[in-house]
């Protein structure tokens, strides 16, 4: 009677490792899988971003374009070109 | 129980075609399933599984300062998924007008809506606002949609700065021209390859990559923007100015060959490439031949000073500006007497160069001519940089010395004419161009310069054509604080089998004397009205080496300058 009960209690005690390590497992395959996600997400967000950079150093390259830049600064400010005989100072780095 | 004969035979009947049957089946299911396995595998494959090629993103061009001269940006291109060929058209109808298309591309998306074609491009590469106006047509409920899909577009933000250098590309990003096409393999990296599987709706529900895309590489060339866009602006005043047919001019950094500035005029925008006429595309300043004229004679008094053919203060015979040997007839602009080796220069007497061509002999003449870089195309990685036209010596008549000795019977480009006034500059090596300073940061290393005459050669020369911008026929381009060096050139035209009244007027030129940084040429073609070197192309030197000057800090600390005087 005594080795059967002890039988019964090694059963149980396998089957509640075994239970213990299969969830274990499944949760960290489970957290496994949202980091995989959350990883595709950063680098898709990522290639996002760099896209954006691209779009704005290209939209910020147009404004700085240097006819349109010379157009405003004569047209619009005012400013004036250089008279003959006039000296532009020079300055050193 | 006990069954007759007859009803024996009717089981066994059954029982062997029920067998057949099942064999049969069988039969069937292994030629299925082992026999045709790769076959309809394939099949099944081909039904849910769609391999889409992914485009690479084209590598960003930079100045030397880092400055965007093109980037490829995300752009939407807009097409009709034709269900309903009336819907497809209303569709249509309510869009087209939002966009930019030209009649002829208005008809053909028409002609293709009545032809029922499923898929229709309406616009590729779409811009920002013209996407803003038609994205939520999609809402109106119409069976037929319009799509959109993500494509690379080509911006080069400077528009026709730099037109000719960077070239441009076609609407699939391939390089047509400039350096967008000499160094497209490096520019438009590596598309990749991924595998959809897609449900029953063709909804894509897992991907996998077979071949990841490499996106290309960015490049930072050596050219400054602001040289440029400068140098742009003042040669298209000059060639307006002087009603001329076109014009070129180079800036080069005369210790290492880093072009600042390389432009022909007229440009043209490189996001309109396919629009631009040929002859608008073609970079002159590598593909324009021409006679050089007397810029040539440099390379005439370098030949004959480092053969000492005789020294600078020799005395030839000028014959007074007219001069004839047989068929040989030779005139000089100005009339002299008689004029030193160095005054034949200076005031560029052709009798006078002609006699030292003579003198120097055609096989020295032709070594030296082929060591200054003539007849070879230039190392500089742009498309069509022509290697000009050198007679081959066996070709050589009695006059041909003589001849070329005063810029004839030889085809230069200005590329080839700038590498060889800059062997002068950089005390007597040849330094290949260079345009390209870095792929991917990684500086790229240009051909080591070779030594072709003597340190004292080139400094004779540079005293004689220092002597050229002080007292001779390039005084337009002195500079009131620097000394510079330069020579003039002017030249007939020859078309259609004679010399004509078209000309080719040049200057070339570099500075501060003492120790050069900077080297520039300039061809002016056809010219109307005042056509010689000195007179438009000189002056034009003058404005470029002021600003150069004023950008590059250059003799400011050893000339103590006060300023750019303007």
């Amino acid at each position: 009677m005594k080795k059967k009960s002890n039988y019964g209690k090694l059963i149980a005690l396998t089957a509640f490792v075994l239970f213990t390590l299969l969830f274990t497992y499944s949760s960290l395959n489970l957290r496994n899988t949202d980091y995989g996600y959350e990883k595709q997400r950063l680098k898709n967000r990522k290639k996002e971003l760099k896209e954006t950079i691209d779009l704005l150093s290209a939209k910020k390259a147009i404004l700085l374009d240097l006819g349109r830049v010379e157009r405003i600064v004569v047209q619009k400010l005012g400013y004036d070109y250089p008279k003959k005989g006039q000296i532009i100072k020079i300055y050193g780095e | 129980m006990k069954i007759n004969r007859g009803e024996r035979k009717r089981v066994i009947i059954v029982f062997f075609s029920f067998m057949a049957w099942v064999i049969l089946i069988l039969g069937v299911l292994v030629k299925l399933q082992v026999f045709n396995y790769g076959k309809y595998t394939q099949k099944i494959r081909n039904q849910t599984n769609r391999i889409f090629s992914l485009h690479p993103k084209r590598g960003t061009i930079y100045d030397k300062h880092g400055d965007i001269l093109a980037i490829s940006v995300l752009s939407k291109s807009a097409f009709i998924s034709n269900k309903d060929k009336g819907e497809s058209g209303t569709l249509y109808g309510k869009i087209g007008k939002k966009i930019s298309l030209s009649y002829k591309e208005r008809l053909n998306i028409r002609k293709r809506i009545s032809a029922g074609k499923h898929f229709i491009w309406i616009k590729r590469k779409l811009s920002e606002k013209e996407f803003l106006r038609i994205e939520k047509v999609n809402e109106e409920g119409f069976s037929s949609r319009i799509g959109f899909i993500d494509e690379y577009k080509r911006i080069y933000p400077q528009k026709k700065v730099a037109s000719h250098i960077l070239g441009g590309v076609g609407i699939d990003e391939q390089g047509l021209s400039g350096i967008e096409f000499s160094l497209d393999a490096v520019i438009k990296g590596k598309g990749g390859k991924v595998d959809a599987q897609l449900d029953a709706r063709s909804q894509i529900f897992s991907l996998e990559y077979l071949e990841s895309e490499i996106p290309g590489k960015n490049l930072h060339l050596t050219i400054d923007l602001p040289i440029q866009y400068f140098v742009e602006k003042k040669l298209e005043e000059v060639v307006k100015k002087y009603n001329a047919k076109g014009g070129s001019v180079i800036v080069m950094n005369s210790k290492d060959g880093s072009l600042l500035a390389m432009t022909s005029y007229p440009g043209y925008d490189p996001s309109n490439i396919s629009h631009t006429k040929q002859s608008v595309l073609r970079n002159n300043a590598l593909s324009f031949l021409y006679y050089p004229g007397s810029t040539f004679k440099v390379i005439l008094a370098s030949s004959a000073l480092e053969n000492k053919v005789c020294d600078v203060d020799y005395k030839f015979n000028c014959y007074n500006g007219e001069y004839s040997m047989n068929d040989l007839k030779i005139q000089d602009v100005h009339p002299y007497a008689t004029l030193s080796f160095r005054d034949i220069i200076v005031y560029s007497s052709n009798i006078g160069a002609a006699q030292i061509g003579m003198r120097l002999g055609d096989k020295r003449y032709y070594n030296y001519i082929k060591k200054f870089g003539f007849g070879n195309e230039p190392d500089i990685r742009l498309p069509a940089a022509e290697k000009g036209i050198v007679n081959p010596l066996k070709r050589w008549n009695r006059y041909s010395s003589a001849y070329i000795a005063h810029g004839y019977e030889i085809y230069v480009s200005p590329i080839q004419m700038i590498r060889a006034l800059n062997v002068i500059a950089s005390g007597g090596y040849l330094v290949e161009p260079k345009i390209l300073k870095s792929i991917d940061g990684v500086l790229f290393r240009n051909s080591k310069p070779k030594r072709i005459i003597s340190e004292n050669t080139s400094s004779l020369v540079t005293d004689i054509m220092v002597d050229v911008v002080d007292i001779g026929t390039g005084k337009k381009a002195t500079l009131a604080d620097l000394k510079v060096a330069g020579k003039t050139g002017t030249a007939k035209k020859y078309k259609l089998g004679k010399f004509r009244k078209l000309y080719v007027s040049s200057f070339g030129g570099f500075f501060p004397v003492d120790d050069p940084e900077i080297t520039i040429f300039i061809v002016i073609d056809e010219p109307k009205g005042l056509f010689y070197g000195g007179d438009v192309a000189a002056p034009l030197f003058k404005e470029i080496s002021k600003r150069v000057i004023m950008s590059q800090n250059i003799g400011y600390e050893d000339q103590k300058l006060p300023g750019v005087r303007i």
